[in-house]
């Protein structure tokens, strides 16, 4: 029986077509047409200036660096929370949540006062007679932040498919004759996919389309692409090429997720 | 040995997300304006945030936008569920593809969309045009979070309802409703959230002159750090920290789904 | 007994997929009907239009005369225990069965004395502010019953309400079922894909395959005088063997001539293929040389009261299944005796549907 009438889902498609769909379409609009009016693909096209395609490589190879640190330093910890008896809705999961309910620029902003000139690692070194370090305003610093940042949102879904895995399955592989690492490779990867990919693309995408993180460890000296689409939104305000190069950013964000897609053949990443 | 090491990785990681934050902590009570050396303990830097009345607003604006947005979102997503569970799959999975759309695209991408958008309608961008786009960032959390509750049980309960002689709207408010809360509230609580967090999308759609803790935390960022964002910082944590215990002990109690 | 609920020519399908096709029945007041089919068979599709989750795509349906079709199930007088039960669970016990009272709008005192009835009627005195959490299946379903009984319908729907639970539960339940029809003295309409429950406890059983009828009638009709094949597979053990009719009251079965009852009286004229239906405990043993036919025993099993085997036919070589409570030995050859009367002959299946399924058996 069914239980309302298909119109109370009306103001939520019209929502969707005003606030979603439309907007879209009006980046792929600007992306596509030159200021005097005509249709162009000058703006795609400016991704290939020299500038634009650093900036572009850049992001790519440091959320790339990113979202495997997180990777690595996540399925561990994930793996040990699943064993953990302070692991389900206990304690650990409270430690890992914690930091995502605070702002991220409030904590990207610790690592400008730790990472500082003057701040406090370098205080620290100093005291104890050892040289400054510059790691403020370097690529490293960004991946730093990024990993600090998103490192949460790896740990979490990988835990939520790990944590869930039928102990049976184990005790089942085990019985028939696998060692420790076949039953990783084989049964514990193979099942962890599905968190592995959504851990991925909550990490690889924020970190290929960040701004701030650039801007605030970068010092404004290192540019990534999203750095150079928001100066062209709030400084230059040429909304052509900022759409235009948005559109590129597009392309590569949905070719990184049909990649990812094509692992997780259960199609189920949860966030949750 | 194995545990022994596993402890070890916990309290190295631990340290790593924590120990930054707590040198903000520590800092916010420093004599100094120094970023680095503790001079001695003071409530200055305290006193100097809730004097500033640019954070102050701030913190007006981010709260109210936040409470306004996560209510809408939660109205029109809950109405949602309801509305295409009288659809066919076929309707319904085309709709919730659109769905997703602002949950996998990048933060920047809906932000400029929806700034391309108020330009192009010449609106005025301000409180209304945040609100607006945090109504539309959270729908889709809130239909993620109640869906999952308007399954096939839920379909019999209305049918059990309906069946003993309750009318539509009664077996909906007594029977469906309190079978979809648990998703509901944790749908209003995740917007709500997002919408605190959110900076990208707001510091698009903002224009000028107004802020919300994000966007002014950004600006004061790039003119330069005042140890009043440590302090900031501080309450901060504090408030997530009480939240999310809340949070934590109800949803034990009540089974809602804790989501990120 | 008065007609009470009238199914014409009821048609309802899903998408592509048609559930029930132009079904009719006919329900008598006070009656035990039981719906039994494999799962897709139609027989719950069937129960939701009467209950009025369903609307039928063509057909009516009748209630005491008067037609419900388009009426919502909030109208009918009649209530369904659910597959599952269907308890609010964010109410006790005591809130659960007063829901319909308290939607009707009766004072409170009534409802309180209904609710303590309903209890004791279904033996949980004292429930009343138990959490539905803290119930056990068995409780859960009682539960489910007294609070559609309270509303004291003309006619209870029950949905598989018995399928979650374990098997000695199901057959206490079983007689409970049928004690509370007799105290209710009201009309039971029951869906299951379990035989034994349907021939335990109904007056009329309605056997359903692929949005058909497939056979009406009292449990012992329809085990003794199984219609088609499809009945006959479904209902208890039995061998259904292909035959020719060789003159009236004559029967070829394998290569064996068998007297039986059935003849030109009921339609079967010699020389007509038919299915012959032998339930294994009909077939006796007898000495090697002494029955109808001979064979060799070829597996044995026991199965607490009596012993199954089966046994192959020298002529014909088929594999009948004999059901015996004396021992026999695998390898031993037996002859094999069938009275006329337990030797049941049924049309070849006629729907197209049908031989489909005969092929799946």
């Amino acid at each position: 029986m069914i239980i309302a009438n298909k119109k109370w889902a009306s103001p939520f498609i019209i929502w969707i077509i005003i606030g979603t769909i439309i907007p879209i379409l009006s980046i792929v609009y600007y992306g596509m047409t030159s200021k005097d009016g005509g249709v162009t693909f000058a703006n795609l096209g400016a991704i290939f200036s020299h500038d634009n395609l650093q900036a572009l490589e850049l992001s790519l190879l440091l959320a790339l660096v990113s979202t495997i640190i997180c990777l690595l330093i996540a399925f561990p910890m994930a793996m040990i929370l699943k064993d953990s008896k302070y692991g389900k809705q206990g304690f650990l999961i409270f430690v890992f949540i914690l930091p995502m309910w605070m702002n991220f620029l409030l904590r990207t902003m610790a690592w400008q006062v730790l990472l500082e000139r003057n701040g406090v690692i370098n205080s620290i070194l100093t005291a104890v007679g050892l040289p400054r370090q510059a790691i403020m305003n370097t690529p490293g610093a960004i991946i730093l932040g990024m990993v600090y940042d998103f490192l949460p949102f790896m740990i979490l879904p990988i835990y939520n498919v790990v944590s869930k895995i039928d102990k049976h399955l184990l005790e089942a592989a085990y019985d028939l004759g696998a060692n420790k690492i076949t039953v990783f490779t084989k049964v514990i990867i193979p099942l962890s996919v599905p968190g592995i990919v959504s851990g991925i693309t909550m990490v690889f995408i924020p970190a290929l389309t960040t701004f701030v993180i650039s801007n605030m460890l970068g010092g404004g000296k290192i540019n990534l692409i999203g750095n150079i689409i928001e100066q062209e939104f709030t400084v230059n305000s040429n909304w052509y090429l900022g759409s235009g190069l948005s559109l590129v950013m597009m392309v590569f964000i949905i070719i990184s997720m049909l990649l990812l897609n094509k692992f997780d053949k259960t199609g189920g990443a949860s966030l949750v | 040995m194995k545990k022994a090491l596993s402890s070890i990785y916990i309290i190295i990681i631990m340290l790593f997300l924590y120990l930054p934050i707590f040198a903000l902590m520590v800092l916010s009570f420093n004599e100094a304006k120094s970023m680095a050396v503790f001079t001695g303990f003071s409530l200055n830097w305290y006193v100097e945030l809730f004097n500033s009345r640019l954070i102050m607003y701030a913190v007006v604006n981010t709260f109210t936008i936040a409470i306004i947005s996560a209510t809408v979102a939660t109205i029109i997503g809950t109405a949602a569920v309801v509305g295409l569970d009288a659809m066919r799959p076929k309707t319904q999975n085309v709709i919730l593809a659109a769905n997703n759309i602002p949950m996998l695209n990048a933060d920047i991408v809906t932000g400029i969309s929806l700034m391309l958008f108020f330009l192009i309608l010449r609106v005025p961008q301000g409180y209304m045009t945040i609100l607006f786009a945090h109504i539309t960032f959270s729908i889709p959390y809130v239909v993620l979070s109640v869906r999952p509750r308007m399954n096939r049980k839920t379909d019999r309960l209305f049918e059990a309802a309906m069946d003993l002689g309750a009318s539509r709207k009664y077996a909906f408010r007594k029977v469906v409703l309190p079978e979809l809360r648990p998703g509901i509230l944790s749908g209003f609580l995740l917007a709500f959230t997002m919408s605190v967090d959110d900076f990208i999308i707001t510091y698009f759609t903002k224009g000028a002159g107004i802020n919300t803790i994000s966007t002014i935390i950004y600006s004061q960022v790039k003119i330069g750090i005042r140890p009043s964002l440590f302090a900031l910082s501080t309450i901060i944590f504090v408030v997530a920290f009480v939240a999310l215990l809340i949070v934590n002990i109800k949803s034990k109690k009540q089974e809602v789904e804790l989501v990120l | 007994m008065a007609e009470l609920i009238r199914l014409d020519n009821i048609s309802k399908s899903f998408g592509e997929q048609e559930v029930l096709d132009e079904l009719s029945l006919t329900v008598y007041e006070n009656e035990f009907v039981t719906l039994l089919g494999p799962s897709g068979c139609g027989k719950t599709t069937t129960l939701r239009i009467i209950g009025g989750f369903e609307t039928p795509d063509k057909g009516r349906v009748y209630f005491d005369g008067q037609d419900i079709t388009d009426l919502p199930p909030n109208q009918r007088h009649l209530n369904t225990v659910f597959q599952n039960y269907a308890l609010f669970p964010h109410m006790n016990v005591g809130e659960n069965i007063a829901f319909g009272l308290k939607v009707s709008g009766k004072s409170d005192q009534y409802i309180k004395d209904k609710v303590k009835y309903a209890l004791n009627l279904v033996n949980l005195k004292g429930f009343e502010n138990r959490q539905i959490t803290e119930l056990s299946g068995g409780q859960q379903q009682r539960i489910a019953m007294a609070r559609a009984i309270v509303n004291e319908p003309r006619v209870l729907l029950l949905d598989e309400p018995l399928g979650a639970l374990d098997l000695k539960l199901r057959q206490e339940m079983q007689y409970e079922l049928v004690r509370l029809k007799k105290e209710l003295g009201i009309t039971f309409i029951y869906v299951t894909h379990d035989q034994e429950e349907a021939l335990t406890m109904s007056d009329k059983v309605v056997v359903m395959n692929n949005g058909y009828i497939q056979q009406e009638g009292t449990p012992e009709q329809i085990y003794n005088e199984p219609e088609n094949a499809f009945v006959a597979d479904f209902i208890g053990d039995s061998n259904i063997v292909p035959g020719r009719m060789i003159k009236d009251k004559l029967v070829e079965i394998k290569g064996t001539e068998f007297p039986c009852i059935d003849g030109s009286a009921e339609g079967f004229e010699p020389g007509q293929p038919v299915d012959v239906v032998i339930r294994p405990e009909d077939i006796e043993i007898r000495p090697y040389g002494e029955g109808l036919f001979n064979g060799e025993i070829i597996s044995k099993i026991f199965i607490g009261v009596h012993y199954e085997m089966l046994v192959k036919s020298e002529k014909g070589n088929f594999e009948w299944l004999l059901q015996n409570y004396d021992e026999h030995h695998v390898g031993q050859k037996i002859g094999m005796y069938v009275r006329p009367e337990n030797i049941q002959i049924m049309k070849k299946p006629e729907f197209d549907d049908e031989k489909a399924m005969e092929l799946d058996l």
